[in-house]
């Protein structure tokens, strides 16, 4: 099934850069003035019991969950699939990770990564958006930091999702 | 780091609201589910409307493939569109006319060697951002889009994070010692 949006295809293909740019922009504006980080949510928590980050990550979940079943009885032809796990099967993920594996892969896929982004971001300061933004304020840090998600773009298209289906596939979790 | 803020900004409590992330979790959840039920007819995937690794692999990918003619491979919102998505540029200039509006852009700067560990972590965060096919805010939006998997991500990385900030805890113990 194709989704339907509000705005036809040949609009919506003008349209992509033009909102999201305008969402970024806010989106950026606030999390510099509120600080908005995830790992920063879970790792303050941990350590010193303060929940103010930690609610920013909890009501994002919250609200898009909310922002999703709204549009979704206004808008159904746009929500494609949703309640994914009604619809799709309990554990089964929404595509966006290298294709054609089998879905115990794909719970790999969100075990592993998930702790080592954990771990590498907690020790950096920081989830990806807080680097972001930090580098926006004038770290050099997190600049670099971002420098390396730009260049690892390229790495993964080109070399390491391959790779990983490859990988996967040997050690049987093709389809 | 918010008291010190909060006196600096004495006459705008009327807006600290607009400064507490729940605010901002609550904005990008809402205008996450708008940006979909606006542009999906231009492509996929759904629970696509914010996420900063995806979106920047989308952006560089993009933006190489239209200057360089290459082929990388990028979400069908962005191959679809005339330019990819633009969100993360926005992050950029947005966070930085904060930083100048409230004078808190300073430049910061570190010894080589950290900026090549930053390098190298973005470069892996990059790949396990892929893997998994998001980043920290985009498993929130799976999550909440019935993607128990980006739930099952979240709590991984919590488990991430209390490990890394216990293993940083006793360091800095032994450093003491």
């Amino acid at each position: 099934m194709v989704a339907v949006g509000i705005l036809p295809k040949d609009i919506a293909i003008y349209a992509v850069p033009v909102v999201t740019l305008m969402l970024g922009l806010l989106i950026g504006y606030l999390a510099q003035r509120s600080g908005y980080c995830s790992i920063g949510g879970f790792r303050d928590f941990y350590l010193f019991r303060h929940t103010r980050l930690l609610s920013g990550y909890i009501t994002l979940i919250l609200a898009s969950f909310v922002g999703y079943l709204f549009f979704w009885f206004i808008t159904p032809a746009a929500m494609d699939g949703f309640f994914w796990a009604n619809t799709n099967g309990l554990f089964t993920a929404i595509p966006g990770a290298p294709g054609g594996l089998s879905p115990a892969a794909y719970f790999l896929f969100a075990i592993i990564p998930g702790f080592f982004i954990g771990l590498i971001c907690v020790y950096l300061g920081g989830c990806p958006i807080r680097q972001t933004v930090m580098a926006s304020e004038g770290n050099y840090k997190a600049a670099w930091f971002f420098v390396g998600m730009a260049i690892g773009s390229i790495i993964f298209a080109a070399w390491v999702s391959g790779a990983v289906v490859v990988l996967m596939k040997s050690i049987g979790f093709g389809v | 780091m918010s008291d010190k803020s909060g006196s600096e900004h004495t006459g705008q409590s009327h807006r600290d609201w607009m400064r507490h992330p729940a605010f901002l979790g609550a904005l990008i959840g809402i205008l996450a589910a708008f940006t979909q039920a606006l542009l999906i007819s231009a492509g996929g995937p759904v629970a696509y409307g914010f996420c900063v690794a995806c979106h920047t692999r989308d952006l560089v990918n993009g933006l190489t493939n239209i200057v360089a003619g290459t082929h990388l491979a990028l979400a069908p919102i962005s191959a679809n569109a005339v330019l990819p998505v633009m969100s993360i540029v926005g992050v950029l200039i947005g966070g930085y006319v904060a930083a100048k509006k409230s004078k808190e852009h300073k430049i910061r700067k570190g010894t080589n060697l950290e900026y090549a560990i930053y390098f190298l972590a973005g470069v892996i965060v990059l790949q396990l951002a892929m893997i998994f096919g998001g980043c920290p805010y985009r498993a929130a939006l799976r999550t909440g889009y019935g993607d128990l998997s980006a739930l099952v991500f979240i709590i991984s990385m919590a488990a991430g994070v209390i490990a890394g900030a216990y293993i940083m805890l006793k360091w800095a113990e032994r450093e003491e010692a």
